[in-house]
């Protein structure tokens, strides 16, 4: 279409490239998928024109694509384990600063601490590796577990309206009464021993949760905290969804297309989940993007009130907790982790404004605009020198 | 009778979008004369609110006059070129001599003031009156000649306390208030019902006579037009394809354009077996056809309509056409 | 031919207005109307906005739930119906919306539009990609616009793809609620001769929902008039154009603007005084709801009483007292 008149950079041919590579993925499982989806791929490339176009995006996505890289690559490259304590071995290891070697006389190894030590003598760059699994695994489950449930009863409620409305959203009011961190912090404290029953009597969950997390088998007797801490994230997490996917859907099924669905005779939750549900997803993919930052840093808060992750179980919050007791003369360890926290929490935020922009319609056309303007500036030019 | 009030030339305005240059109108030509209903006809996006708008410089980013001359007579006899105006002198033009009623009176009326302040307000902008307290006094008096009933309690309500027509009634007295020289109704009636749009019709027409001002009246719907307008123009695609007094137009219609949009309309005082359709779509303005924008839909385009762009001629007296086949 | 397919008896749609705690009143949409379409022809309802007869298309599809009252399609009370009969009944009883831009999901394309209906109502077909395509031929567009989005599309295009997509149903029923009054004129012709070329070809029945007279007398062959949730006059469109008997069609009538030049002046003369404005639905007038704005009205009969359906002459109802014999 028109976008071959306008300069395309470097990373916006690599776009059309990839966007092309993936239809022919899926053409390989689909027939036709190609021909059939030209426009959706068009629309695809332009949004990722709109990314490129957008400095913070690009520095977010790195972002996120890093922690993502460390969370699920990050305990295999940690270079020493969470659970070897070096202290019992070397004295000196203890909270060793930054740049310091020693020598481990009984496994006769040498041990470097770019980043400095903990108060085990562990080395801070495989902490933060076996940190950043941490989070990734409790955001991903909080959001995977969380944002669902939210969505559900939040189209339920839109919907139908009337009284199941109404029920629905008093139980949300009821949970959104209280501040986030406080109910997380009461259900994290009630829930660790329950938790902890079930763990011990299925074996399948506690070997599951232990892989996932990479923990050691010494680890499963502190699994039923941090599992606390998910459900009570969980818990805390859906009445948010289910209030913006309600408003949402009150607005979308007013329209025409949803009574056409029901001219048609479709069921209630076809129309639900097929028609109004991909209509409202833009605005809520955005809001998790932007959310993932906050699971993380609620994870990081609870963990340094000393609820979830229990030590030796290597956590970025835990790590700032331990730490604090120590700044500032041994900094680098509120430093470098809280640095990590800080990056994560940027890079979501970051990508999850510019999702909004390359979600929007409106703001990708104008992002579009942009990528074309300087073709109209001259053309405007041009005109105003005959118009004089 | 045909002493100009405003003499539009060449009148271009582009809009600057995502998407490209968008070419609303073209060398948009035409006289408006002293006193009379010109009616500016035409279907969707074909120019004809962004011409009443250029006029006195209502275009906003991203649009932009791009060339032509909106020559005004004054009064006094002197005339001054509107678009040549800076956006201070202009002001004072707007609202005051060249009025504007648009077409949704709910959009049209702020509802946080009470009609009789926005009445006002519109005569304190102007110095037309010397303090509020005049102002408002004077806002029952035109909401007398709006023919609101009560008018003296009417003043103190607010928009969403009257009807549609009701409404629409005070959007034209605030247009009014300043005994205007020129009024441009863009669409007066389309978001009203039949029997309202029949009294305020009406109404316009009845003002029109009584304070000799020239109505300048756009819109879509030919009954409209046969009803109120001495002389119409036709526009499409950014461009005039016809004018002429509203019997050539609708007796001899001579574009093909405004004969395929005459025969399109359901008359329902007629009998109609079938409509005569006219093919394909509107084209889109940022790349327009080449020659005569109407030739693709065209049933006598000829080889000289790909090409060349049809200069508005006089056919008869007064009867102007762009048209290649005359 | 004379074989009804709909019956619509004494139909009410009331919706409730609710106050703080309780229901307060009620806006009585649709009060109290019966008439019956016959197959194969087209019935207009025609009224000014806020008359309820969208509401009416609606609730006979039991898109709206009716609040009492009958509709009896192909000689089956379809209110109570539920499960497969209802099934079966959304399938032969079909809609087509105003709103072009908002009755397709913008995140299908044009294919997954039509054939989502067909494959849900398990109607057999072969090739899903011929048998789009050849719907979408039979509604003036093509192959190329199979897998496109509805952002891709003009109005006219847009329903002409929901038209295809009810034709892929191959219902017997059709409700038209104000299908044209979105689009321009020129398109409005295609699609109302592509509408009865349709009806020609497969025997449609449609009910023609419209505020544009001119566009009902064109498509239908008999019709009815609503104010305020009743009907005032039922009978063949002819009939009721030549001879409108109820004062507020004759009203309607005088006040729609004819688009030809002389007899508008012809008319002017003549016309009927409109006033006034449609009151509220939810506190309608007693009696007549016209009275109020009735230039006929009868103190002490039509404020009292409201007038029944009178036949005044064959299959020519209306509901008028100046109709009642002694």
């Amino acid at each position: 279409m028109t976008q071959e008149e306008y300069k395309k950079g470097i990373l916006d041919r690599l776009s059309d490239k990839l966007v092309d590579v993936i239809a022919s993925f899926i053409s390989l499982f689909k027939k036709d998928w190609k021909k059939k989806n030209r426009s959706k791929m068009e629309e695809w490339k332009l949004m990722l024109y709109a990314l490129n176009r957008s400095p913070p995006g690009l520095i977010g996505l790195i972002l996120i694509g890093m922690f993502i890289f460390l969370g699920i690559f990050g305990p295999s490259i940690a270079p020493w384990s969470y659970r070897y304590f070096p202290v019992f071995e070397n004295m000196s290891t203890y909270l060793a600063p930054p740049g310091t070697e020693a020598y481990l006389p009984f496994s006769e190894k040498t041990i470097t601490y770019p980043l400095g030590a903990d108060h085990y003598g562990r080395d801070l760059v495989s902490l933060i590796l076996y940190g950043a699994r941490t989070s990734f695994v409790i955001s991903i489950i909080v959001i995977l577990l969380g944002v669902p449930l939210g969505i559900i009863l939040g189209l339920i409620a839109g919907y139908y309206g009337g009284k199941i409305d109404e029920l629905i959203m008093r139980i949300t009011d009821m949970f959104l009464a209280f501040p986030a961190l406080i109910l997380a912090i009461a259900f994290s404290a009630v829930l660790p021993e329950r938790l902890q029953g079930f763990i011990n009597n299925h074996e399948f969950f506690e070997s599951l949760f232990l892989k996932i997390f990479a923990l050691q088998p010494q680890e499963a007797g502190n699994l039923g905290k941090l599992l606390a801490v998910i459900l009570a994230m969980v818990i805390v997490w859906w009445p948010a969804y289910a209030r913006i996917t309600r408003g949402s859907t009150l607005t979308e099924r007013e329209k025409l297309y949803v009574e056409a669905a029901k001219a048609i005779g479709l069921s209630s939750r076809t129309i639900m989940f097929k028609h109004i549900l991909p209509n409202i997803i833009g605005p809520i993919l955005v809001y998790i993007t932007l959310d993932f930052g906050g699971v993380i840093l609620m994870e990081a808060g609870l963990s340094f009130l000393s609820l979830g992750a229990t030590p030796p179980i290597a956590d970025w919050g835990r790590i700032v907790y331990d730490g604090s007791q120590y700044f500032p003369e041994k900094w680098w360890l509120v430093t470098f982790s809280g640095f990590m926290i800080l990056l994560v929490a940027l890079g979501w935020n970051l990508l999850g404004d510019t999702l909004r922009d390359i979600l929007d319609p409106k703001m990708r056309r104008s992002i579009e605009f942009k990528v074309k303007k300087q073709k109209q500036m001259e053309q405007m030019e041009k005109e105003g020198e005959e118009n004089v | 009778m045909s002493e100009p009030i405003l003499e539009v030339r060449d009148l271009t305005v582009h809009f600057y979008t995502y998407a490209g240059i968008v070419k609303a109108i073209e060398d948009v030509s035409f006289d408006v004369y002293k006193g009379e209903t010109f009616a500016l006809v035409g279907e969707t996006g074909c120019g004809k609110s962004v011409t009443s708008r250029a006029f006195t410089q209502l275009i906003e980013s991203p649009g932009r006059i791009v060339k032509g001359k909106v020559i005004y007579h004054k009064e006094d006899g002197s005339t001054i070129d509107l678009l040549k105006l800076d956006e201070e002198e202009v002001r004072k033009i707007r609202g005051k001599e060249v009025a504007y009623i648009f077409q949704d009176p709910h959009a049209s009326l702020d509802p946080l003031y009470t009609v009789g302040h926005q009445i006002a307000e519109a005569m304190v902008v102007h110095n037309t009156v010397k303090d509020w307290k005049e102002g408002f006094r004077k806002a029952v008096d035109i909401l007398r000649r709006v023919l609101i009933p009560d008018p003296e309690n009417r003043v103190k309500n607010y928009p969403h306390e009257l009807s549609g027509g009701m409404k629409q009634r005070v959007v034209i007295g605030t247009g009014i208030s300043n005994n205007p020289r020129i009024l441009i109704a863009d669409e007066p009636t389309t978001a009203l019902d039949v029997t309202v749009q029949a009294q305020i019709l009406e109404l316009m027409n009845k003002l029109k006579r009584e304070y000799n001002t020239t109505l300048i009246l756009i819109t879509h719907n030919m009954g409209v037009v046969a009803e109120m307008a001495d002389r119409v123009a036709v526009m499409y695609a950014g461009k005039i394809a016809e004018i002429g007094s509203v019997d050539q137009i609708f007796k001899n219609p001579l574009h093909p354009y405004t004969q395929g949009l005459l025969r399109a309309v359901p008359n329902p005082l007629a009998k109609i077996e079938r409509l005569d359709a006219i093919p394909g779509t509107v084209p889109n303005l940022i790349k327009p056809p080449k020659g005569c924008r109407f030739h693709p839909r065209c049933p006598h385009a000829t080889e000289a309509c790909r090409k060349e762009v049809p200069k508005l001629k006089e056919i008869e007296p007064g009867h102007f056409v762009a048209c290649h086949l005359y | 031919m004379m074989e009804p397919l709909l019956k619509v008896e004494n139909l009410k749609k009331y919706f409730p207005v609710r106050g703080l705690l309780r229901t307060i009143g009620y806006v009585k949409a649709v009060d109290d109307v019966s008439f019956t379409i016959n197959r194969g022809e087209t019935f207009g309802l025609v009224g000014e906005s806020g008359c309820g007869k969208t509401t009416t298309g609606r609730t006979i599809l039991r898109l709206v739930e009716p609040t009492s009252g009958k509709i009896i399609f192909n000689g089956k009370d379809v209110t109570k119906i539920r499960g497969e009969e209802m099934k079966e009944f959304r399938r032969r009883a079909q809609i087509m919306f105003q709103d072009p831009y908002s009755s397709l999901n913008p995140r299908q394309t044009v294919f997954e539009v039509i054939m989502e209906p067909v494959r849900f109502h398990g109607i057999p077909v072969d090739d899903p990609e011929e048998f789009v395509i050849k719907l979408l031929e039979s509604v003036g567009l093509n192959e190329m616009h199979l897998y496109r989005y509805p952002h891709e599309f003009s109005g006219g295009q847009r329903q002409r793809i929901a038209l295809a997509r009810l034709l892929a149903l191959k219902p017997e029923f059709i409700v038209l609620d104000e299908p044209t009054s979105a689009l321009d004129v020129s398109v409005q012709a295609n699609i109302l001769n592509m509408l009865k070329d349709l009806q020609k070809k497969y025997g449609f029945t449609y009910l023609f929902i419209s505020h544009d007279l001119g566009v009902v007398k064109y498509m239908s062959h008999r019709m009815g008039v609503m104010y305020l949730g009743k009907l005032v006059e039922v009978g063949p469109a002819e009939k009721i154009f030549e001879n409108p008997l109820h004062p507020y069609t004759q009203m309607l009538l005088s006040a729609i603007p004819v688009p030809d030049p002389d007899l508008a002046r012809e008319l002017k003369a003549k016309r009927m005084n409109v006033e006034g404005e449609p009151p509220s639905p939810i506190n309608p007038p007693q009696g007549c709801h016209f009275h109020p704005r009735c230039p006929f009205a009868k103190a002490g009969l039509c404020d009292k009483k409201e007038p029944p359906l009178i036949e005044v002459e064959k299959d020519h109802y209306v509901a008028c007292w100046l109709y009642a014999k002694s």
